[in-house]
């Protein structure tokens, strides 16, 4: 009978502190936001000049238009994806197939795709937790990308 | 129709309709949804990662598997370990296979005693405690090839390019040798999955319970049969063994059909309940997109 209680009590702390600890981060991370934002205002000039020049970076290492194809070793089979170049920057990436990978793992490993956006390149990190699927929807774009720099 | 059979059959055919039924089960969640177990103890793994380097807890997909694991096993027990956890089957199917050759050659299969089981059956929650301060510490990634079931998983999925993976295969054979002698082995003993399930307050509507007082004197076929050599709790009360798994083979042992669940009304109906368990435990799965 006490065993029970003490373990219902241990378990709402257990939620209780990590609700608490997300609460104070989420805090925290619009305080940054705020900080950031306003430190953007004051160099409205600089943040223009530095867009301009990424721009200009990323023209330098363009990939060609279209919609570029890829393949590579996932989980439990291949994983395929399409690469969308647009204006010489990837815009999109999308999973085609990847019929053996565990739905878990795979939308975990999703997170990898806004990460390579990002980059405009594969080479970024993997997935912790997610390694195999990650992997592969990583080296499935880096192939589609190799078809789309020729 | 079939509830009327229920009712109608002998006491072995009974017990072998019970054995059959989860054999079943297990075999359809083992070929069809085997990744749940350790999707739910990536869910861990992250929490504590997360913490370790101060950044936001996100509700990914494992934290979902894991959330929800946690939620059906407080409201039915460690069913999931019992009935659909691809690793928990797969030591059954290795321990049925032993104590089958061991009848075939005549020989009478080895157990471990006693008071060597109730002291190991503390070492899963060491395993826990030490993967989970390796991903606080933010060390864990550097493990790579060390976990027996990264290896399991990946024969299940025919994914053999084991290379830097033996360590893991070393741990993995002595896990089912292990398994081969003890039912159960991994789960009672090594499962880290199975630790933060059996520190959850499990409500006690669907956990077994005996009426003590029917019982007859020193009989202890339940406790016996047990894979975990757990003495069921009184009826009545709030008590569930944490290293239960659900597999209800007491129920049909006891010789005095004294064993039922927390919900009075269901006795004698433990299939219905099975049947339904396994079922919303499927819904679940669909739902999270496993």
């Amino acid at each position: 009978m006490k065993t029970f209680w003490v373990r219902a009590v241990n378990l709402v702390l257990i939620i209780a502190l990590l609700i608490g600890y997300n609460t104070v981060l989420t805090l925290r991370d619009k305080d940054d936001q705020i900080a950031k934002l306003t430190a953007d205002l004051e160099s409205a000039n600089l943040y223009k000049q530095s867009v301009m020049q990424s721009q200009e970076d990323a023209a330098g290492s363009s990939y060609e238009d279209g919609i570029w194809k890829g393949e590579a070793q996932g989980f439990g089979g291949t994983i395929q994806v399409e690469v969308t170049v647009e204006g010489g920057s990837i815009t999109d990436i999308s999973i085609v197939s990847a019929e053996k990978e565990d739905g878990a793992y795979l939308s975990m490993a999703e997170d990898i795709i806004p990460t390579i956006i990002d980059a405009q390149s594969a080479d970024v990190d993997t997935i912790s937790g997610a390694t195999f699927s990650s992997t592969g929807i990583k080296n499935a774009v880096a192939q589609a990308l190799e078809e789309a720099a020729k | 129709m079939s509830k009327i059979d229920i009712h109608h059959l002998t006491k072995k055919q009974r017990k072998q309709m019970h054995g059959w039924l989860r054999a079943i089960i297990q075999l359809l969640y083992f070929l069809f949804l085997p990744s749940a177990y350790t999707a739910a103890f990536a869910g861990v793994k992250y929490i504590f990662t997360q913490l370790g380097a101060g950044e936001k807890i996100g509700l990914t997909s494992f934290v979902s598997v894991l959330i929800v694991l946690c939620l059906y096993t407080i409201v039915f027990g460690r069913f999931f370990c019992g009935f659909a956890c691809a690793f928990g089957s797969f030591g059954d199917a290795v321990h049925f296979v032993y104590v089958w050759i061991c009848k075939k050659i005549k020989k009478k299969p080895v157990k471990l005693p006693e008071t060597v089981t109730s002291k190991l059956s503390m070492v899963k929650y060491v395993v826990l405690a030490v993967i989970v301060l390796l991903c606080f510490k933010g060390v864990y990634s550097q493990t790579q090839g060390y976990s027996p079931w990264d290896v399991f998983s990946m024969l299940h999925a025919f994914n053999f390019k084991l290379g830097g993976y033996l360590l893991g295969i070393v741990l993995l054979v002595l896990i089912m040798v292990g398994m081969a002698l003890q039912e159960r082995f991994f789960c009672r003993f090594l499962c880290p999955m199975g630790a933060v399930f059996s520190l959850l307050p499990m409500l006690p509507f669907f956990t077994l319970k005996r009426e003590r007082e029917q019982c007859i004197k020193g009989c202890s076929a339940c406790t016996k049969q047990c894979p975990s050599d757990i003495g069921l709790p009184e009826a009545g009360t709030l008590d569930v063994s944490g290293d239960c798994f659900q597999c209800q083979k007491c129920i049909d042992t006891c010789p005095r059909m004294n064993i039922h669940c927390g919900l009075q009304g269901l006795k004698g109906n433990e299939v219905v309940l099975t049947m339904i368990r396994a079922l919303i435990l499927l819904g679940l799965f669909i739902w999270l997109g496993i």
